[in-house]
């Protein structure tokens, strides 16, 4: 798309410049951002501001589901949810599962879009290919990953039996199941990730490169000092997209379980999630206990709240383009 | 961005051929790099496939299946016919159809417009709403669902289609992500000289903005497009199998203390025959064609 | 492609988008054409019940009345209902309710319509009276009627027991057993010949389970009070099948997992306790094992039951007299013939249990044993069971705790105090 797209309705606009009063320029600068981005904040004031402030009143009370009769109970909730192990127990499995998920992860979804922003034949069935994970169904990921990580059937622990390594139980330990899940949000998010950064890599000029390739930059040197701080917005967004998502993780768990009622994330609870035990306490068990989990949920929220900004710090600290 | 006003460098020919080759070729490494991960990424889709053209004792094997079996029309045959599975798998395909497609459409168009006020737009503000908009995603979405469905029978939606397409309409994910392009993407340079040609706001976004951001608009798109298809929390709860979406109508077919799984993931296989339609038709449009940004030098 | 003007590409998007919500607002506004005066009842099953023909002939007996169905997955079902009863709308007209999970909705009995208002004491003497009981809230509304029962025997594979030299012959096995521990004890003299990776049960909790459906009170006593932790007959329970355990006896599967269905197919177990409707689940798991299994008295003498379910009618159906007359007409007697015949799900009614029509049924995939009789006479056996509303959380929490010493992640010892910390955690 060339410049000189802009300047056909820029033609009318110089014709039109003459009839538009400044008031109105003003006003349209003024103006327009609000304007611009009201529907987001229409339909979130409509049906989300609702459910936030339900859900906030609601863990002060100790709402059960199924009782419409609640009491006020201020911030009890909270000050049990210090004490209890299982929540203790929740967040530490989520941070873990977290961080062995979304490093690699998103290192590989760069290394993916690089790779996939080169001359490459077949360029679009190898994109497209990485979007696959994403099609399919969940029953079916679910169903594979369990059984590509059973004890007895499964094929990891057969080529691990082949190479002579003792055949582990990745769903009943605490770091195994931790790391097969991992392997499993990997394989979901990876590509998603990448198509995000690759269409941020096209936005990149050739000019920079053969500016850098002139200066005798081998193509490793040109992605980190081309590539990178070129789409540090884009890598900025992937990471705290991720760190909510990750801090969030409850479909992988889930399905992972091979006892899906109640919840519980293993017969130990080692890779239940905090949203997973917020579910528990909600809907899973019989206890409905709707103001519990809401607290549940509120703290879920500071926790990533902290963690993003946190995550936000550090990304920024690429080296930015102006650099 | 200020290496980005120059006018169009004119190099010769070869030389330009020749430092392009050098950072833009795939080595045989790259190759064999991507086509694992192709193979990675295809194979579980593969393997429902192979599940679904069999019967269902054929799951249970050990060692796994691996090659298609006979049964995949039976299982079609069966997945369609509301005598054995009381499903309107038509109307589950046809109202995903619809309301993936109204989301993605109005997510791109309305994210594209909040994203470029964040990003280049000056107002009071705009920090504080934009750390609004992203905090929005911080809330988990369980719970949310009990006062959803609250609104949802006051606005008497319950069981319609408005009240899975509405909530999505704009999202803050979609929000972020074109913000965050429209940053780097989108020279300063070029809205400022439509400005001085005396464009107003709009005409910048629909002219000078809306085509630079088509490669995030495609990938947001489809990404929007597809995860919406995939949604199955809020539907299950706020729809029923007599209107169903698809992943509705999947769950519907996982019922029972015997799981038929070669009948649900044959019902995975066909709810996902339109999305890779969308893909193969589209795909090319999208993914491959995914053009260079409206800037050059 | 690319060659389309961009602004036209992008009117094309407007229009579809156009063209988009002009879909959906009709159909929105498109509301399904039926007659005024028909009612419209929805029925909401987890699993198939086996109702099609009956609907038919329910509705050409009443020909105002259409019946739809859905059906959901257990899981989601139960939590769904839930969702609804809480929020007020989207609950079906019919629901059925499995007994896991009847005691958490009986102990909100306004939320669902107390069929006494429709004759349900009348019918009382139909059901077995612990069935029926389940269903009653404590105030004594009658919140459902019940539909089938899991009456319990013990499934065994006969080549298996043959290779490690226990009897075959169901009358000799049934007599190995009349005792829990001399369940255990069978197990014992299993394993010392058994085939290599064979064990004599699946899992421990499907054991324990029905061990402890056969003690009353379990864990809550008659007035409601939960006695779990202190109960001694469940704590011995929890050690007879520790001792199997210990005897190598079990096979560490989950209930309905993968690698159980999949153990089912691999001979991974010689004995499951079988409810009626585990007969269909092995013959689609395994169906290569046609003839091996057979059928013997479940331990202990006293029945047992494992699932079974019920239909109620929420308030908030529009529609409570026909959707209370349908239920009374799913679950009368010729209905739940017709439901055995179909699906081979057991009726919970005395008269039909001890009529030829089950008493007489055989199962040819089962060696031909008489299923019918052996079911029939366990349901018959089964004295009544008190449910408590956290009953399906307590159960979890012991198969967890069964899962982490099968897991060798824990002694038994410590696990049974985690055990009662769940408990405790849980149900108060």
């Amino acid at each position: 798309m060339s410049t000189g797209e802009v300047t056909t309705p820029a033609a009318v606009g110089v014709r039109r410049r003459r009839l538009v009063p400044a008031w109105v320029r003003r006003l349209d600068v003024k103006v327009s951002p609000y304007a611009y981005i009201a529907p987001f904040f229409l339909i979130f004031l409509a049906f989300g501001l609702f459910p936030l402030g339900y859900t906030a009143y609601v863990s002060l009370t100790d709402r059960n589901l199924l009782n419409p009769v609640s009491s006020f109970v201020g911030l009890e909730n909270y000050a049990n949810l210090l004490h209890d192990d299982y929540f203790r127990n929740a967040v530490v499995n989520t941070l873990g599962i977290w961080v062995i998920a979304t490093v690699p992860q998103l290192l590989i979804a760069l290394s993916l879009a690089h790779l996939l922003n080169t001359k490459l034949r077949g360029r679009t069935i190898f994109r497209m290919s990485v979007l696959l994970p994403q099609v399919t169904s969940l029953v079916a990921v679910a169903l594979i990953f369990t059984q590509l990580f059973s004890r007895d059937y499964g094929l990891i622990n057969y080529v691990l039996g082949g190479l002579g390594i003792h055949q582990i139980d990745w769903e009943a330990g605490r770091l195994s199941s931790w790391i097969a899940l991992s392997v499993m949000v990997t394989w979901r998010w990876a590509g998603y990730n990448a198509l995000i950064y690759l269409a941020a890599m096209q936005a990149i000029p050739d000019e920079l490169y053969e500016a850098a390739a002139i200066d005798g930059a081998r193509p490793f040197r040109q992605f980190i000092h081309v590539t990178v701080p070129m789409i540090r917005p884009t890598i900025i967004f992937t990471v705290i997209v991720s760190t909510i998502g990750g801090l969030q993780l409850f479909t992988e768990p889930y399905l992972f379980q091979p006892i899906k009622q109640g919840a519980l994330g293993g017969s130990d609870r080692q890779y239940q999630t905090v949203a997973m035990y917020l579910y528990e306490k909600a809907f899973g068990s019989a206890q409905f206990d709707f103001g519990y989990a809401a607290a549940i949920a509120w703290c879920l929220f500071l926790l990533i709240a902290v963690i993003s900004i946190v995550n936000y710090l550090v990304v920024r600290r690429i080296r930015s383009a102006e650099a | 961005m200020s290496a980005v006003a120059q006018p169009q460098p004119v190099p010769a020919p070869r030389r330009r051929r020749k430092i392009a080759r050098r950072f833009g070729s795939a080595g045989p490494l790259t190759y064999l790099f991507l086509l694992v991960v192709a193979v990675v990424s295809a194979f579980p889709l593969y393997w429902s496939f192979v599940v679904a053209s069999h019967d269902n004792a054929a799951i249970a094997e050990y060692p796994p299946v691996v090659t298609p079996g006979h049964h995949l029309f039976d299982n079609i045959r069966r997945v369609f016919s509301s005598g054995e599975v009381n499903v309107a798998f038509w109307t589950a395909l046809g109202n995903s159809a619809i309301v993936a497609g109204v989301v993605a459409v109005s997510v791109v168009f309305f994210s594209a417009l909040a994203g470029f006020a964040f990003a280049k737009l000056r107002f009071r503000g705009e920090t504080v709403l934009l750390v609004t908009v992203i905090a929005t995603m911080l809330v988990p979405v369980q719970l949310g669902i009990i006062p959803l469905y609250i609104e949802m029978i006051h606005l008497g939606w319950v069981n319609r289609l408005p009240a899975v397409i509405a909530p999505n309409l704009v999202t803050a994910f979609g929000v972020f992500l074109m913000r965050q392009y429209i940053v780097s993407s989108v020279p300063d340079d070029l809205i400022d000289a439509a400005r001085v040609d005396g464009c107003h706001t709009a005409r910048v976004f629909w002219h000078v903005v809306l085509p630079a951001v088509r490669p995030a608009a495609a990938v947001l798109g489809l990404l929007t497009f597809m995860m919406t298809w995939n949604d199955f929390f809020w539907p299950l709860i706020v729809l029923t199998p007599g209107n169903p979406t698809v992943q509705v109508a999947v769950s519907t077919l996982a019922s029972g203390y015997v799981e038929d799984y070669a009948l649900v993931l044959t019902g995975t296989f066909v709810s996902i025959l339109p999305l890779l339609a969308v893909f193969l038709v589209l795909g090319r449009q999208i993914i491959g064609g995914i053009m260079r940004g409206a800037v050059k030098g | 492609m690319s060659r389309i003007h961009p602004r036209r590409r992008w009117n094309v998007f407007a229009a579809v988008a156009m063209a988009g919500v002009i879909g959906i607002a009709l159909l929105a506004t498109t509301a399904s054409a039926t007659r005024a005066d028909t009612i419209t009842l929805r029925v909401s099953l987890f699993g198939d019940f086996g109702y099609h023909d009956l609907y038919q002939q329910y509705m050409r007996s009443h020909p105002n009345v259409e019946i739809k169905e859905e059906i959901q997955d257990y899981g989601t079902h139960h939590t769904q209902l839930a969702q609804r009863l809480a929020t007020g709308a989207g609950a079906a007209d019919i629901e059925a309710v499995e007994v896991g999970f009847i005691p958490q909705f009986t102990a909100i009995p306004t939320r669902f319509v107390d069929l006494r208002q429709y004759g349900a004491t009348a019918l009382k003497g139909r059901w077995l009276p612990w069935k029926y009981q389940q269903a009653v809230a404590r105030s004594g509304q009658v919140i459902g009627l019940g539909t089938d029962v899991g009456s319990l025997a013990i499934c065994y594979r006969k080549d298996l027991f043959a290779k490690a030299g226990l009897p075959t012959n169901r009358d000799q096995v049934s007599k190995l057993w009349p005792t829990w521990d001399g369940y255990i004890a069978a197990g014992k003299r299993f394993m010392a010949k058994a085939p290599k990776g064979v064990r004599f049960f699946d899992s421990g909790s499907n054991v324990y389970n029905a061990l402890v459906a056969q003690i009353s009170p379990a864990y809550y006593d008659a007035k409601g009070k939960l006695i779990a932790a202190t109960n001694p007959r469940v704590k011995a329970a929890w050690s007879t099948v520790i001792r199997g355990w210990q005897q190598h006896q079990d096979a560490g599967l989950s209930a309905f997992s993968t690698n159980w269905n999949t153990g089912f197919k691999t001979g991974k177990f010689a004995t499951v306790t079988c409810p009626a409707w585990m007969m269909g689940y092995i013959q689609g798991q395994a169906p290569a094992t046609k003839g091996k299994w057979d059928i013997a008295a479940v331990p202990g003498g006293a029945g047992g039951n494992w699932g079974g379910s019920f239909l109620a009618v929420p308030t908030q159906s529009k529609n409570q007299a026909v959707a209370a007359d349908l239920v009374k007409f799913l679950t009368n007697p010729a209905s739940q013939l017709y439901v055995f015949k179909q699906t081979g799900n057991l009726p919970s009614q005395p008269a039909l249990l001890k009529s030829a029509a089950v008493q007489d049924f055989k199962n040819p995939f089962f060696s031909n044993a008489p299923v019918g009789k052996i079911f029939a006479t366990s349901a018959l056996r089964l004295g009544p069971q008190i449910l408590g509303p956290h009953q399906g959380d307590i159960q979890n929490a012991v198969s967890a705790a069964f899962q982490r010493v099968e897991q060798k992640k824990q002694t038994p010892a410590k696990s049974w105090e985690q055990f009662l910390k769940d408990v405790k955690n849980v149900a108060g």
